[in-house]
């Protein structure tokens, strides 16, 4: 939205003569938001409409006006379910592990690259530890499964060499240990990628404060407590903000490709129920009712943690 | 300048915007492409003389995905739509089916024609697909033919006894000539062991532990595994849980057992000689001739190993290892291929895999309320039911892909070598095997009027297939072919119900959430009780068994056997 008024005043008066002013003067900056404006509506609210479903019992064949409206049934089903709340502590503690994780190994790397004065090995390590990103969670779900197999698997292998351990561990039938091996393969996968973004707000840091550090005679690890981390503050809060706002929205491919029958009762997150005990059972209106949860939690967390980020750090994305 | 720039941005901007739109809204269009020109192909043959031969596209959906599919452009295809004036714009489910069809069957928006298997019922539900009672009473005197005596198990259910599919996947009058599942053993463990006798699982594991003691490892040095299961998603049913009736004399019927005389239902797992056989494939852990992998391993990983010819024993239909076993076969490694075998919990069971259903009637097509001409479409799976069209379809153009020669059809050898060898292409080409799940058909050793086979499938044709050591192995054991080694189908009673997998479910009923329920905590408990140690063998199932009736599983039990009811009082009218 600040691209709107960037080239108009700052608006002090907001009475209507100057709202038009303003509009008649950016009316192509209005023109040219206005496609993506109807695109949030088209894609964004109009399907809303669809959560009616969740309080019919919706049958694809009839019309709006036919359909049998039941309340909150579906929503009493949800609450009533055990699997229901398995399945939310899965996700909410395969989330939490994964934000943590997430946020910490992208920081520290960018900072660590930061500080490679060899550009040549600061290129190229850039780029090796963004390639895993292109990579479908398909053929990684793979990688991972070869390299923990007990039948020459790497990390077996690995560590019987070692003379750590003399059987073979089977890592994948472990329920205990799914949230891990999610979470290790998340951050293989992703680090490079999300390091890019801290890396341009180091980028951005004036090199006058970090010349003024030297003269005072502060060590680099002073300079990366005083400057660096400082500088990046805001980006760090708002992707937080962010991510705490997806926090229930992890989606299931990972899960899904990792998981066995084994691991179950770790693995099953929200996404994976609303699609086996909706979708797939033909229950339009049960999968609807999860949805509306979903979205209702998401949008609470989001205002939460933006409102503590506000308090704590005076800054906000709202 | 700046204006000037401005406005192209505009331009541009909302010239994408309308492409958008333009995008989203064209995607009605595809159905009702037939262009009203007249035919360019009228060379019609008799059956469809007087009928009206205007190209007519129509789409098709299946849950099936088929990978040879060329658009009709094969040449069984052209020759359809020569006769028939139809082409199919095919559409395949991608990943997992049922979700495919949940969502078409949700957006109201039908293919003309759709195979939907069991999620046909979400189809009925929303009212998208046709009865068919009137248009094949009038229009399909060959489907009326092929389903004679059998058409009233052509009716969806009791409640609604419309006809919304003809079959297509239960053949008429079919006879198994060769077996695919039971127990597999490799050819070399059989043959070093001087062929033992293989009928229970006893003998089964002492076969393989015999061998792992003479060969623990291959030449590589990489262990021999002695028996690997398949327990990636669906595969569960197929190497792990339905081995444990069909094994102790119970019929597929699903995930659940039905008494042949009272058609009282169980689910079956709750039966006792089944626990004695996930107590035997606790027994086979603990021995360490069970794949540790079994319950781990993904799909891919299971056919790549057996492809390294490692594993010695399955428990799997050759169709779900098959890939695995072609690329030993390829490399030229026959004895490195499977042999099938009846094998049961202990002598007094008989296999039941071949325990006859009789003609099952539903899987099939159904005609949707979209089509833009369902007389022509019925006509057109008509022609296809015809002996015209079965021969078409199964053997291809006479002259091309098969010879008359003295009365008798025989497919010369270059192109039975083409078929075995580079199948696929070949399939590609010629389209044989491409139409067999649209329309009703007769099975394997029904004779058509001139004294041939309708299908390629009969003894001589399966016995050419075999490699030698193949040949070698049914030799020692007295037999032709695999079949010869399982219990006959007269052993058994017909069961009046057919199949239960094979009942509809409304959409509605309870059932459908209860048995996924049971199916959850099934998947999740047997694992868990086949690797456990054998102490703690019998504690875990006891809870097993206790979390079935706590889901309700009675409740599950008796919802099935009022289909099952349902439907015999159906069949038998």
């Amino acid at each position: 939205m600040k691209a709107v008024t960037i080239d108009g005043q700052p608006q002090v008066r907001r009475d209507k003569g100057t709202f038009w002013r303003t509009f008649l003067r950016n009316k192509y900056l209005y023109a040219m938001s206005l496609p993506f404006v109807l695109w949030v509506f088209v894609f964004s609210y109009y399907p809303l409409w669809g959560w009616t479903m969740a309080f019919q019992k919706y049958k694809p064949a009839l019309s709006f006006g036919e359909q049998q409206w039941v309340g909150v049934d579906h929503f009493k089903t949800l609450f009533q379910d055990d699997t229901f709340y398995q399945v939310l502590r899965n996700t909410l503690a395969m989330s939490f592990i994964g934000i943590i994780a997430g946020f910490l190994v992208p920081i520290v790397f960018a900072i660590m690259l930061n500080e490679i004065r060899s550009m040549a090995f600061k290129r190229v390590a850039q780029t090796v530890s963004y390639l895993p990103h292109f990579v479908s969670w398909v053929v990684v779900a793979g990688l991972v499964t070869k390299m923990l197999s007990t039948d020459n698997g790497a990390v077996n292998d690995f560590l019987m060499w070692l003379g750590i351990m003399n059987e073979p561990i089977q890592f994948m039938a472990k329920g205990e240990l799914f949230w891990g091996i999610v979470t290790l393969s998340d951050v293989w996968k992703e680090t490079g990628w999300n390091t890019i973004i801290y890396l341009a707000a180091i980028a951005g840091i004036g090199p006058e404060l970090y010349e003024a550090a030297k003269v005072d005679g502060a060590s680099r690890l002073r300079q990366i407590w005083h400057i660096t981390l400082p500088g990046i503050r805001t980006t760090i809060v708002i992707l937080l903000i962010m991510s705490i706002g997806h926090l229930i929205q992890i989606g299931f491919e990972k899960q899904f490709l990792l998981g066995n029958n084994l691991v179950r009762d770790y693995s099953q997150v929200l996404d994976l129920y609303s699609l086996e005990y909706g979708l797939q059972m033909s229950r339009y209106s049960f999968g609807t009712a999860i949805n509306i949860f979903n979205s209702v939690v998401s949008i609470i967390l989001l205002f939460a943690a933006n409102g503590l980020f506000k308090r704590i750090t005076k800054e906000s994305i709202m | 300048m700046k204006r000037e720039m401005k406005w192209s941005g505009l331009v541009l901007t909302t010239t994408l915007f309308a492409g958008l739109l333009a995008a989203c809204g064209n995607n009605n269009d595809n159905a009702g492409n037939a262009s009203p020109s007249i035919s360019a192909n009228p060379t019609a043959t008799s059956s469809a003389s007087e009928d009206n031969l205007a190209p007519l596209t129509m789409t098709f959906y299946s849950e099936d995905p088929n990978p040879n599919w060329a658009n009709m452009q094969d040449e069984v295809g052209k020759a359809l739509t020569a006769t028939t004036g139809i082409t199919l714009d095919a559409e395949y489910a991608v990943g997992d089916p049922v979700q495919k069809s949940s969502l078409i069957a949700a957006s109201g928006e039908y293919p003309d024609l759709i195979s939907a298997k069991g999620s046909i019922s979400k189809f009925v539900d929303a009212g998208a697909v046709l009865d068919l009672t009137d248009l094949i009473d009038q229009y399909a005197p060959n489907i009326k033919k092929v389903f004679e005596g059998q058409l009233g198990r052509l009716k969806y259910s009791e409640v609604d006894p419309a006809i919304y599919v003809i079959p297509s996947y239960s053949t008429v009058g079919q006879q198994y000539f060769n077996a695919g599942g039971g127990f597999e053993l490799q050819h070399r463990v059989v043959k070093e062991l001087g062929y033992p006798q293989i009928k229970t699982v006893a003998d089964f594991e002492k076969a393989i532990k015999d061998y792992l003691k003479l060969h623990p490892k291959d030449e590589n040095g990489n262990p021999n595994i002695g028996l690997s299961l398949n327990a990636d998603d669906w595969h569960m049913f197929i190497s792990v849980t339905n081995p444990a009736f069909l094994t102790t004399g119970g019929a597929d019927d699903g995930e659940f057992h039905i008494d042949i005389d009272t058609q009282e239902v169980t689910y079956h797992f709750r039966r006792p000689e089944e626990k004695e056989y996930f107590r035997w494939l606790n027994h086979m852990n603990a021995e360490g001739l069970l794949d540790k992998e079994s319950f781990v391993q993904k799909y891919d990983q299971y056919k790549a190993k057996i492809a390294t010819g490692r594993v010695l024993g399955l428990i799997d239909q050759d169709w779900d290892y098959g890939d695995g076993e072609k690329a030993l076969k390829a490399e030229g490694k026959f004895e490195y291929g499977y042999g099938h075998y009846p094998v049961t919990l202990t002598s007094e069971y008989k296999e039941a895999s071949f325990w006859p259903s009789g003609f099952m009637a539903g899987n099939g097509l159904a005609i949707s309320k979209d089509n833009p001409d369902p007389v022509r479409a019925i006509k057109f799976l008509d022609y296809l039911a015809s002996d015209e069209g079965q021969v078409l379809m199964n053997w291809g153009i006479e002259g091309k892909h098969y010879k008359v020669e003295g009365g008798k059809r025989v497919i010369p050898e270059d192109v039975n070598n083409r078929k075995i060898n580079d199948a696929t292409k070949f399939q590609k080409e010629t389209g044989i095997g491409n139409y067999n799940l649209l329309s009703a058909h007769y099975g394997d050793g029904v004779k058509d009027p001139t004294g041939n086979y309708y299908t390629t499938n009969f003894p001589e044709q399966i016995v050419a297939g075999f490699n030698d050591v193949e040949k070698e192995t049914l030799a020692a054991y007295g037999a032709t072919t695999w079949r010869d080694l399982f219990p006959k189908e007269e052993e058994f009673k017909v069961r009046p119900w057919g199949a239960s997998w094979n009942i509809p479910v409304p959409t509605e009923s309870d059932s459908v959430v209860l048995e996924k329920k049971l199916q959850d905590i099934t998947w999740k408990r047997i694992p868990q009780a086949i690797l456990a140690k054998p102490e703690e063998f019998d504690k875990i199932w006891d809870d097993y068994q206790k979390e079935l009736i706590a889901a309700d599983v009675e409740k599950a039990e008796d919802l099935r056997e009022e289909l099952v009811k349902a439907r015999v009082r159906m069949w038998s009218e």
